[in-house]
C-alpha cells in the first residue's frame, strides 16, 4: 500500500511494534492508554485528598489539645493570647494544607507527566494525552501510540504510585497520641479542678448584707450564684452601682477586663465547669420572710460551718483563716458598733483600710472585724489591704515575707454580718462566703506589701512606738 | 523537489540507523568532537545551518569535507577574505560567445550553488559579502541582477569562525548569526585524542570515508529524513517550554520584548544580557529536539531533548553586554542558567 508523501507515492510507514493481539486499531490502543492514565489519575487524586484530610485532622486535633491545655494551665489573659494565636496558626495551616492539596491534584496531563517522569518514558504519555483531543495528530501518531503501548507495563498505576494510603497518615495518629497524653495531663494539673474536688456545699447569703469587694474573674473556681429573678436583678443593680462608681471613664483597662471575662468564660467551658461542678451560692431577698426556707440547711450553725469550709477553699480573706478554723467568729459588739458609727471617720485610728471598707456605712461591723483580726497580728495575710496592719508589738517582727501577686485582679467578696437593725434581728453570727465576680473596669489589682527584715537595734524603738 | 528521486519514506528506526552510520563515517577521520559531530548532523537533518567556532587546527574544514563525502553530496568551499566580493559567492552574469558567434549574458553560478557549502573564516569578509549568504541560507535561492536562481535541496551552510585572530575581522551581523540553527564549538583535543590524530594523519594511509548514500538518491534520502523530522510530534507543553526558555533569555526590562513575568527571569540574565534570543531560537530548540527524539527511537519530543540542544541553539543568539565580557561570562553559561531555572520552575 502506498500513500502520498512529500509529493511521492511511497509505502506507508512500516512500523514494527509488538502489542497485544486484542488491541488492533489505533483508537483502541489510544483508549487503552487513556484508561490506564485515568486510573493513575484517580489514584493520585485520592492520595491528594487523603493528604489534605490527614494533615487537616492532625492540625485540628493538635490545636484543640493545645488550646485545652492552655485553658487549664494559663491565666485568662495569657490564655486569650495563646488561644487566639493557636487558633490563627491552625487556621493558616489548614488553609495552606488545602492549597497544597489543590496544587497536588492531578489533571490528565499532570498525571501523564508524573508517569513519564517516574517511568522514564520521555514525554510519551504526556504527548498522547495532550495531542489526543486535537485533530492534528500527524503522520507519526500511530507510531507514538504503539511506542507508548509497548511500554504499557511500565506505567501501571501500581508501579507509578505504589501507595494507596498517603504517607502522612502518621500525622493524625501522632496528633491523637499527643492529645491523649496532653489532655489528661492538663486536667490533672489544673488547680481549680483540684479545688473543686473538695465538697462544695450550698451557701445562703443575705443580699442586703452583701459587701462587694474586687475579685479575680479568672480565679473564681466555679462559683455559681442562684436566686430568684428579683434577687438577681437586685444583685446586678448593686454590682452595676459598684462598677459605675469605680469605673467612671472606662478605658483600656475596661477592655482588658472584658477580655479577661471572656477568656474566663471560654476557659470554664473548655474545662467543662459549666453547671455540675460549680459551687452553688443561693441568694435571697433580705426582707423576705419566707426566704429563710431557701436556705437548704435551714440553720445558721450549718451556714457557719460552710463558711469555715469556704475559708479553706480560699474564698475568704485570709484574716479569717490564720489557722483558726475552730476559733469562734468574733461576737458583734453592739455598743462598739454604735460608738463606731457615731465616731467621725476622721477620728478613727489611722491605718490602712480594706478596699471594701470605704463603703462600709451599711456594714460597720466590717471595720470591727478588721480590727479584731488586726489585733491578732495575722501572719498568713496575703491580701494587700490587710497585710502588715497588725499593731500588736508582740507580733510586729517575724521573718521577712515576699508576698507575690496571687492574681491579677480583684476579689469581690460578699460578706454579710448580722446587724441589730438589719434584716436579721436575731443577731446570730453569720459569715457568708465571698464570691468572686468579674473585675470592674476601673478596678486595679491589690498590691501586697512585703514585710521587711527589721534590724535588731531598731526593734526597741519600733516597739516603743507601737506600745503608745 | 521534483528533481529528487523517489525513495521510500523512512521510519524512525531508519532515521536513527542512517544518522549513526553518517556519524560513524565522520569519526573515521575526525577524532573526538563527538558532541560537535552530533550537533552538526542534528542541524543538517533539522534543515538548518551551522556556525562552527574553533581555534585553528581543530579540524573544522576537515569535518565539513568529511561530511560532504559521507553524504555523497556536492561540496564547495569559500575562503572568506577582506577583498571577497558578493558576486564571488553568488555568481555573476558574464558575456559568453555562442557557437554562432553571438555574445550574450549568461549567469555563471558561484560557489553557493552546491549542497554543502563551507564558508571558512566567515568573519574575515566584509559585512556586505557576509550578507550575500543571507538569502541563500534563509530562502534557498540567489538573486542576481534581478533574476532569482533556486538552490537544490538539501542545502547546508557551514561557516567557521576563528575566535583568536580578531584583528582585521568583521563580527557577523546579528541577522546573519540568527540564521544559523546551531553554533558548534570545536575545542582543542586532549592528549589522548591528539595522539590519535597524529597517528591517523601522518601515516601513509589515510582513513577512507565511505558514502552512506548512493549519488543518485542521496539528496532525496536526506530530504525524506528531514521531512520525517518535521513529522515528530511536539506536544503543546513542549512548545510552551521552548518558548519559556527563549523568553527567559531576555533581560527583564528589555524595551524590545516588553514585560515578562518576574518568575521567568534569572538575575544573571538581567545583569549580563543585552539582548536575548529571537523567535528563531525557539524554532531551533524544537527542531533540534525532534532530531534527538528520533535518535532515541521516539516520535515525540521531551523536555530533555529541548534542554540537550539549548546551548547549541541559543548561545550564539544572545548578545552579552560589557559587564559579561568584564566578568568573563559567556553565552553558554547564561543558557545553562536559564535552562536550570526553567527546569526548576516546572518542578
Amino acid at each position: 500500500m502506498t500513500v502520498p508523501y512529500c509529493g511521492f507515492r511511497v509505502p506507508y510507514a512500516r512500523v514494527q511494534m509488538s502489542f497485544p493481539r486484542q488491541v488492533t486499531r489505533v483508537d483502541q490502543k489510544l483508549g487503552a492508554i487513556l484508561l490506564q492514565m485515568a486510573r493513575l489519575r484517580r489514584r493520585l487524586n485520592a492520595l491528594a485528598i487523603q493528604r489534605v484530610a490527614f494533615r487537616t485532622l492532625a492540625i485540628l486535633v493538635l490545636a484543640g489539645a493545645l488550646i485545652f491545655a492552655a485553658a487549664n494551665w494559663l491565666a485568662p489573659l495569657a490564655f486569650l493570647g495563646v488561644g487566639a494565636a493557636l487558633a490563627i496558626a491552625a487556621l493558616a495551616a489548614v488553609v495552606a494544607t488545602a492549597r497544597a492539596g489543590w496544587a497536588m491534584r492531578a489533571s490528565a496531563v499532570r498525571a501523564a507527566e508524573i508517569a513519564d517522569d517516574r517511568a522514564d518514558l520521555k514525554g510519551r504519555l504526556a504527548t498522547i494525552v495532550e495531542v489526543a483531543p486535537s485533530g492534528e495528530r500527524g503522520e507519526l501518531w500511530p507510531y507514538v501510540i504503539e511506542d507508548a503501548l509497548a511500554h504499557r507495563e511500565e506505567f501501571l498505576p501500581a508501579l507509578i504510585e505504589r501507595h494507596r494510603i498517603e504517607r502522612s497518615v502518621w500525622m493524625p495518629c501522632a496528633a491523637l497520641l499527643a492529645a491523649a497524653l496532653l489532655v489528661p495531663l492538663a486536667r490533672a494539673n489544673h488547680p481549680a479542678l483540684l479545688a473543686q474536688s473538695d465538697e462544695a456545699p450550698e451557701v445562703t447569703v443575705d443580699l442586703d448584707d452583701l459587701q462587694l469587694r474586687p475579685a479575680d474573674p479568672g480565679d473564681n473556681a466555679g462559683v455559681e450564684m442562684q436566686a430568684d429573678s428579683a434577687t438577681m436583678s437586685r444583685l446586678d443593680a448593686k454590682l452595676a452601682r459598684e462598677g459605675a462608681r469605680a469605673g467612671a471613664g472606662e478605658s483600656s483597662a475596661g477592655i482588658l477586663s472584658r477580655a479577661r471575662t471572656l477568656a474566663s468564660r471560654v476557659q470554664s467551658k473548655l474545662r467543662g465547669e459549666a453547671g455540675a461542678h460549680k459551687r452553688r451560692l443561693t441568694l435571697k431577698l433580705a426582707d423576705a420572710d419566707g426566704a429563710q426556707a431557701s436556705n437548704p440547711r435551714g440553720d445558721d450553725a450549718a451556714a457557719r460551718s460552710h463558711h469555715r469550709k469556704h475559708y479553706t477553699a480560699g474564698q475568704f480573706k485570709s484574716e479569717h483563716l490564720g489557722g483558726e478554723e475552730d476559733v469562734p467568729l468574733p461576737p458583734i459588739d453592739k455598743s462598739a458598733h454604735a460608738q463606731h458609727t457615731a465616731q467621725p471617720r476622721g477620728d478613727r485610728p489611722s491605718g490602712p483600710e480594706a478596699p471594701g471598707s470605704g463603703g462600709s456605712e451599711n456594714s460597720p461591723d466590717t471595720d470591727s472585724t478588721h480590727e479584731a483580726s488586726d489585733q491578732r497580728g495575722d501572719q498568713i495575710s496575703n491580701g494587700g489591704a490587710s497585710h502588715g496592719i497588725g499593731a500588736d508589738p508582740d507580733s510586729l517582727f517575724g521573718a521577712p515575707s515576699n508576698p507575690t501577686m496571687g492574681t491579677e485582679g480583684f476579689e469581690i467578696s460578699i460578706e454579710a454580718r448580722p446587724m441589730e437593725h438589719g434584716a436579721k434581728g436575731s443577731g446570730q453570727g453569720y459569715l457568708p462566703p465571698k464570691v468572686r465576680t468579674p473585675l470592674s473596669p476601673a478596678q486595679r489589682p491589690d498590691e501586697p506589701i512585703a514585710r521587711a527584715a527589721v534590724p535588731a537595734e531598731d526593734r526597741t524603738i519600733i516597739e516603743r512606738v507601737f506600745e503608745r | 523537489m521534483s528533481e529528487l528521486a523517489a525513495v521510500e519514506t523512512p521510519t524512525v528506526a531508519d532515521f536513527a540507523r542512517t544518522f549513526r552510520r553518517v556519524q560513524a563515517e565522520i569519526h573515521k577521520v575526525i577524532v573526538g568532537h563527538e558532541q560537535a559531530v552530533e550537533e552538526l548532523l542534528c542541524a543538517l537533518f533539522a534543515g538548518g545551518h551551522v556556525l562552527i567556532e574553533g581555534v585553528p587546527g581543530t579540524g573544522k574544514t576537515t569535518l565539513v569535507k568529511t561530511l560532504g563525502v559521507a553524504l555523497n553530496l556536492s561540496f564547495n568551499r569559500i575562503q572568506f577574505t577582506v577583498d571577497l566580493m558578493p558576486a564571488d559567492i553568488t555568481g555573476t552574469r558574464v558575456i559568453l560567445s555562442g557557437d554562432d558567434g553571438r555574445r550574450e549574458f549568461s549567469f555563471a553560478p558561484g560557489p553557493v550553488f552546491c549542497h554543502i557549502l563551507l564558508g571558512d573564516e566567515i568573519n574575515r569578509a566584509t559585512p556586505k559579502t557576509q550578507s550575500a549568504l543571507l538569502e541563500a541560507m534563509a530562502e534557498l535561492q540567489v538573486t542576481v541582477s534581478g533574476t532569482t536562481y533556486p538552490l537544490r535541496p538539501p542545502y547546508f551552510v557551514m561557516a567557521t569562525l576563528n575566535p583568536i585572530e580578531m584583528e582585521g575581522t568583521y563580527p557577523l551581523p546579528e541577522a546573519q548569526l540568527d540564521r544559523f540553527l546551531f553554533k558548534v564549538r570545536l575545542d582543542y583535543p586532549d592528549e589522548e585524542q591528539l595522539v590519535r590524530i597524529i597517528s591517523s594523519t601522518t601515516g601513509p594511509d589515510e582513513a577512507g570515508v565511505a558514502a552512506v548514500f548512493s549519488g543518485a538518491e542521496a539528496a532525496a534520502r536526506i530530504e525524506a529524513l528531514k521531512l520525517l523530522v518535521r513529522e515528530v510530534i511536539a506536544a503543546p507543553a513542549m512548545d510552551q517550554y521552548a518558548a519559556r526558555i527563549v523568553r527567559a533569555t531576555q533581560p527583564e526590562h528589555s524595551r524590545y520584548v516588553g514585560h515578562s513575568p518576574r518568575s521567568m527571569h534569572d538575575e544573571m540574565v538581567n545583569r549580563y544580557v543585552m539582548f536575548g534570543s529571537s523567535p528563531r531560537g525557539a524554532q531551533a530548540l524544537i527542531m533540534g529536539a525532534k532530531v534527538r527524539a528520533l535518535l532515541d527511537g521516539r516520535a515525540n519530543i521531551a523536555r530533555e531533548d529541548i534542554e540537550a540542544v539549548a546551548i547549541a541553539a541559543l548561545a550564539h543568539r544572545i548578545m552579552l553586554n560589557y559587564a559579561a565580557h568584564s566578568d568573563a561570562i559567556d553565552a553558554a553559561q547564561i543558557v545553562e542558567r536559564v535552562v536550570k531555572s526553567a527546569r526548576a520552575a516546572r518542578g
